[in-house]
């Protein structure tokens, strides 16, 4: 168990490495300037420079990438100066010179536009998100679950055709166009009947939590969750329904509930686990679309508008953290599929 | 007269609505005694497992009981089962009446531990707490003779051997001390010496708890080791019922006499099986009639056997096969180099000449199948070689390769997978002769085809048809034609009869045999059933964890084994006593 984790979150390093290499190579081909970006356009040479230095836009790609890493990691050597502790936090656990080795929180640098801490930023935007896609999941689940394992029991009747069209409807849906059409029919034409905000984000201008704002977005995100945990709830639990084991179960005695639920939903529950856990991470690493058109200000939508206005730093502090929650999430799928599943042995 | 404990009554189920409605069973009547054991035999399709389960009240949900009574004798008078309310049933089943299913492998749920399993069923019927039902489910599975019953208690079905997933069955189906236990060919899915272990289990145990058994198998042999009456069941009815002995000794019914002389005796080896076409004959309406003819099947001797193996042992072999060791890896360091290996086949020489027939038997896992397939070179070799009519198997490539696969066939286990349900059957055979180019144009092929589908004993206008309208015997036969297609001269069987009925099978082995004599085949016959092979074989060789531990000619590996393996495993083989019809024939 040690030995898989050990060998999963290495090579989970590995993919962030790589992630920060493919993102530094992508603003090296756009080839904007940042300082400009920042002052304006009717700034001065001397001035643009300064923000340049400030930015350590001045130095070659290598060497931004290597600082930034460095920075990154949460033990590094960097130079012993105030501003540099100051900034970088954490406690020194070895004095070499002008050089310190550094225990840390992961930096992540300071955003061009605001001059805010990223860490912080992404910290605020993650636990909005989190909160949305949770809310979503939950409706998934609970829907998906008791919807596909409905169909499977009543297969071949009208409800199970009924929900099987609705969930192939609900796949096809594209969630930004899900999102316009639950904000303007349910938020604007049904408004007076629904109080919803056609538009709104989880606080309001006093820090209070609104939380009617989260429900269109959580619908908008969950649908296609929904139809696709009942398809696949349905078809597992029509092939488990078929399984041997069941007929044991029932020649026990037991009842119909337990015979279903408890030797039944097991066992068909295991593939629901791996799409919802996969559902889990994309739904994290940004509801993109969903955000951007309830302006919910999660991490899609700081994402976006970071995009908007060239602001490395942000950019690349919220796509680290997509890839690290992707990366997590893998790994504790397995290891939740192992917990499930006692036939899967934790092997490297 | 003892009342009997249970009695059906005129039972018809049938599966199905309106115009796809098909009768399962038909108006059968029998009952059991308490204590008794009642064997059911019949072919797949009898009706013999549909019985049971609407005994049980277990049906699918498309079947129903159209008529009859299920009556269950209990203090305070007589209950029809069938018309219980479904609450109701489910107090008797698992309490009352208990199952033993066939499938141990797929009959458990994975997902929980087998203790657990065993432990529900106490808990739901007798109102038990989780230790106090704990406690009981040791002693089962002491009562089983499972070995290590706390080990067991926490293991999951996927950690525990075929035999010892069916003890757990068992341990199940006793827990709330039954007074009927239904086992539905309960060894069938298990090796022969597993198979003694839990009949001879499950004798003792009936005297222990006293609970009346309705045992199913298609398998005579144990019917006549278990059974004190047995019902023989025949398209979805009781054809004839009896106690053992009588229905041994003298069966009436056409059909069951068929039954008995089909499978290959062990006593003597006969020249050809009779089939149960010898002894009735089908109406296309299902009425049958018995045919007249007095069937005498012929033996061959010890000393007729001798001379043709001599005889086939002065030309040279057509395949060699010396020091083969086929290997999986097991295990694999993180670079993916493998660090141990599952030694399928394990240092393993031995010829076979032109014309004979190699049997090879084994237990599952024994590495008999991988031993066929790494001759036909579809798994690789980790070391040795193998010689065919004097060409390297193993260094054959292309075009080399092709010649040998065409001169080698195989004929696999399953007829019911190994066709493609999308091409027609003519096509089928047809397209390994396209692929090798045979006989130059397509309608000589064709020909050909028709030919091969005659031979086999289908029809020319089976030709178009596709494989879901053929039954399984059919099915083989085309696999069969279609090995032949490339006009090999050594093919090999793998399991080729193991999933048909008794009667199918001895018509197909029958086949092979002529085929054989026709052709002057070679053939590799692997199967884990001993009767087929000393039936098909000139000579066996044993296999046990992939090495060959014995090997000669048939009669001395049946008469006279020299290695403990081989006299368990013959030892194992349930005789019952339907060899005595047999004997009278014998020298």
């Amino acid at each position: 168990m040690g030995r898989f984790l050990l060998q999963r979150l290495s090579a989970g390093a590995l993919v962030l490495l790589g992630v920060i290499f493919v993102i530094f190579a992508l603003f090296l081909l756009i080839n904007v300037d940042p300082a400009k970006m920042t002052l304006g356009q009717r700034s001065d040479i001397a001035s643009q420079e300064a923000v340049r230095a400030r930015l350590g836009l001045d130095k070659p790609w290598y060497g931004r990438m290597a600082m930034y890493v460095g920075q990154l990691s949460p033990i590094g050597v960097h130079p012993n100066d105030a501003a540099t502790r100051e900034e970088l936090g954490g406690v020194a656990l070895l004095s070499l010179g002008d050089q310190v080795v550094l225990l840390k929180w992961p930096y992540l640098g300071r955003s061009f536009q605001s001059d805010r801490r990223v860490g912080a930023m992404l910290l605020q935007a993650i636990s909005n998100t989190l909160i949305l896609s949770l809310a979503a999941l939950t409706i998934a689940l609970l829907l998906g679950l008791s919807l596909g394992m409905l169909a499977a029991l009543r297969s071949g009747s009208w409800v199970d055709r009924l929900l099987v069209s609705l969930a192939a409807l609900g796949v096809s849906i594209p969630s930004y166009f899900s999102a316009i059409v639950l904000s303007f029919v349910l938020g604007y034409v049904y408004h007076a009947y629904t109080g919803l905000n056609m538009i709104g984000s989880l606080y309001d201008l006093e820090g209070h939590i609104v939380w009617q704002n989260l429900i269109l977005p959580a619908l908008a995100l969950g649908i296609r969750p929904v139809a696709v945990i009942t398809q696949l709830t349905r078809s597992t639990m029509l092939d488990v329904l078929e399984q041997d084991y069941m007929r044991t179960a029932k020649a026990k005695g037991l009842s119909p509930t337990v015979v279903i639920v408890q030797h039944g939903l097991r066992n068909a529950v295991n593939p629901v686990i791996t799409a919802v856990s996969g559902w889990l991470a994309s739904l994290l690493a940004g509801a993109y679309f969903v955000e951007v058109i309830f302006n919910f200000k999660g991490l899609g939508y700081m994402t976006i508008k970071a995009i908007e206005t060239y602001d490395f730093p942000v950019i690349m502090g919220s796509v680290l953290l997509g890839a690290t929650l992707f990366v997590l999430i893998n790994i504790l799928v397995d290891v939740l599929y192992a917990l499930f599943d006692p036939k899967i042995k934790m092997a490297g | 007269m003892a009342t009997p404990l249970l009695s059906v009554e005129h039972l018809s189920v049938s599966f199905g609505a309106g115009k796809h409605q098909q009768a399962a069973v038909r108006d059968i009547s029998f009952h059991i005694q308490p204590g008794e054991t009642v064997g059911v035999v019949g072919e797949s399709g009898s009706g013999k497992s549909v019985t049971s389960l609407s005994i049980m009240g277990l049906l699918p949900p498309n079947g129903q009981i159209d008529d009859g009574r299920v009556l269950w004798q209990q203090q305070g008078g007589e209950v029809d089962l069938t018309q219980l309310p479904p609450r109701q049933l489910r107090q008797y089943r698992g309490k009352e009446m208990a199952m033993i299913f066939q499938e141990p492998m797929t009959s458990l749920n994975p997902v929980f531990t087998c203790g657990y399993q065993v432990a529900e069923a106490i808990r739901v019927h007798e109102k038990m707490g989780a230790t106090a039902a704990k406690a009981r489910v040791l002693e089962l599975f002491k009562q089983v003779r499972l070995p290590d019953p706390e080990r067991m208690y926490k293991s999951y079905p996927h950690e525990l051997s075929g035999g010892q997933k069916q003890r757990v069955m068992i341990a199940m189906a006793l827990s709330c001390q039954p007074r009927l236990l239904i086992a539905d060919e309960p060894t069938t899915a298990l090796d022969v010496t597993v198979q003694k272990a839990i009949l001879e289990l499950l004798q003792e145990l009936k005297d222990e708890v006293q609970a009346a058994i309705l045992f199913i198998t298609h398998d005579l042999g144990v019917i006549g080791d278990i059974a004190d009456r047995v019902l023989v069941m025949y398209q979805g009815q009781i054809v004839e019922q009896g106690t053992v002995s009588a229905l041994f000794k003298q069966p009436q019914h056409p059909y069951t006499k068929g039954l008995l002389a089909c499978r290959p005796p062990l006593s003597a080896r006969v020249e050809r099986l009779p089939t149960v076409s010898d002894f009735m004959e089908v109406s296309k309406d299902g009425a049958w009639s018995e045919k007249n003819n007095s069937i005498h099947t012929s033996t061959i001797s010890k000393v007729q056997a001798q001379q043709r193996l001599t005889k086939l042992q002065e030309n040279a072999p057509i395949l060699s096969v010396s020091g083969l060791n086929t290997w999986f890896p097991k295990e694999k360091t993180w670079l993916g180099q493998p660090k141990s290996f599952v030694k399928a086949v394990q240092d393993v020489s031995f010829d076979v000449y032109p014309g004979e027939t190699l049997g090879l038997v084994g237990e599952s896992g024994c590495g008999k199948t991988t031993l066929g397939r790494t001759i036909m070179r579809l798994l690789p070799a980790t070391s040795g070689s193998i010689t065919f009519n004097g060409q390297d198997v193993l260094a054959a490539e292309g075009s080399a390769l092709r010649a040998l696969r065409k001169q080698v066939q195989i004929i696999f286990q399953d007829p019911y997978s190994s066709l493609n349900p999308r091409m027609p059957i003519g096509k089928a055979i047809q397209e390994p002769m396209a692929v090798h180019g045979l006989h130059g144009t397509a309608d000589k092929r064709k020909q050909q085809t028709i030919q091969l589908l005659e031979q086999v004993g289908l029809r020319p206008e089976h030709y178009d048809r596709y494989p879901h309208e053929f039954s399984g015997g059919q099915r083989q036969r085309i696999c069969i034609a279609r090995a032949l297609a490339l006009q090999p001269r050594f093919i090999i069987c793998d399991e080729s009869v193991s999933a048909l009925d008794v009667s199918v099978q001895a018509q197909v082995l029958n086949l092979l045999l002529d085929l054989q004599q026709t052709y002057n085949l070679t053939y590799i016959f692997i199967s884990h059933d001993l009767s087929v092979v000393y039936f098909m074989a000139d000579r066996i060789a044993v296999m046990q964890e992939g090495r060959i531990v014995e090997m000669g000619p048939g009669y001395e590996i049946y008469h006279d084994p020299k290695q403990p393996y081989t006299q368990q495993l013959i030892e194992a083989i349930p005789k019952g006593n339907v060899d005595a019809p047999t004997e009278r024939h014998a020298e």
